[in-house]
């Protein structure tokens, strides 16, 4: 389902059984800035948001500047031989991951409607975006 | 005792690097407990032994060096990231041996010994 290599899952196994116990939990926001074809952000990003859930510690998705057109629905990565991480998006619902934010003045600056590529997308304003964003232990950005 | 880790996106040749290493001697100095760093995207880049920076210009990877040695501080290397920029557990004589391979597991579990983490 992931699209991890061998090596990544047989160390994430691995580091699983030796250590088993992860203490307390701490909520995670992973903001999303780069377009989806330019760069491999958006694929790293995505790499330590399923590994977070994977460990049951689901983080929550935010969408802002370039970085909302990787919701953008109807994308072709394979026309410019780019793998299409994207579609990994549609497995979310498995792993957990339901918070998903998108900044709403990133969407009108480009001009874009809220035509997404997965459901439960949540459109915030500016500063609902970023009082939500405030409500989490860590937050990376990608 | 407040705990801190610290993730590395940013390469050698970035400024960033100036920046990432100051912030963390400053915290170990003060006392706080540094759980690890993780080095992912561009930041594997540290371990490269190839790597050679002008030696009028800032060498990070000495400074890496100086506080692994003196504060036993853990140095995580992401196995994806750094086999994606030809650097392979497979040919360690690549990798400088302060740095450890991991997969991207132990994050989780250093942003949960953490108190805080931050990015550069």
């Amino acid at each position: 389902m992931t699209n991890l290599s061998i090596k990544e899952k047989s160390i994430k196994e691995k580091s699983v059984i030796e250590k088993p116990i992860i203490e307390k939990e701490k909520t995670l926001a992973i903001i999303n800035s780069k377009a989806p074809y330019s760069n491999i952000a958006g694929k790293d990003a995505l790499d330590i948001a399923l590994i977070f859930a994977s460990f049951e510690q689901a983080p929550a998705l935010f969408f802002q500047g370039d970085g909302v057109w990787q919701l953008i629905a109807d994308q072709n990565g394979s026309l410019i031989s780019v793998k299409d991480y994207l579609k990994t998006f549609a497995a979310f619902e498995f792993y957990d991951i339901e918070d998903i934010y998108v900044c709403q003045e990133s969407l009108n600056a480009r001009n874009l409607s809220a035509s997404f590529h997965i459901e439960k997308v949540q459109m915030l304003s500016k500063q609902a975006f970023a009082q939500q964003l405030a409500t989490y232990n860590s937050i990376l950005r990608f | 005792m407040k705990k801190l880790a610290v993730l590395i996106t940013s390469p050698p040749c970035s400024n960033l690097s100036v920046t990432a290493l100051d912030y963390i001697e400053t915290a170990l100095k003060t006392g706080i407990e540094l759980v690890g760093v993780f080095f992912y995207q561009d930041g594997v880049l540290h371990a490269n032994k190839q790597v050679v920076i002008a030696s009028d210009e800032f060498q990070a990877v000495n400074h890496w060096k100086t506080l692994q040695q003196t504060y036993q501080l853990p140095l995580f290397l992401c196995v994806t990231a750094a086999e994606k920029r030809g650097l392979s557990d497979e040919q360690p004589e690549n990798i400088n041996a302060i740095f450890t391979v991991a997969g991207l597991g132990e994050l989780v579990e250093l942003t949960n010994k953490a108190d805080r983490l931050v990015q550069f």
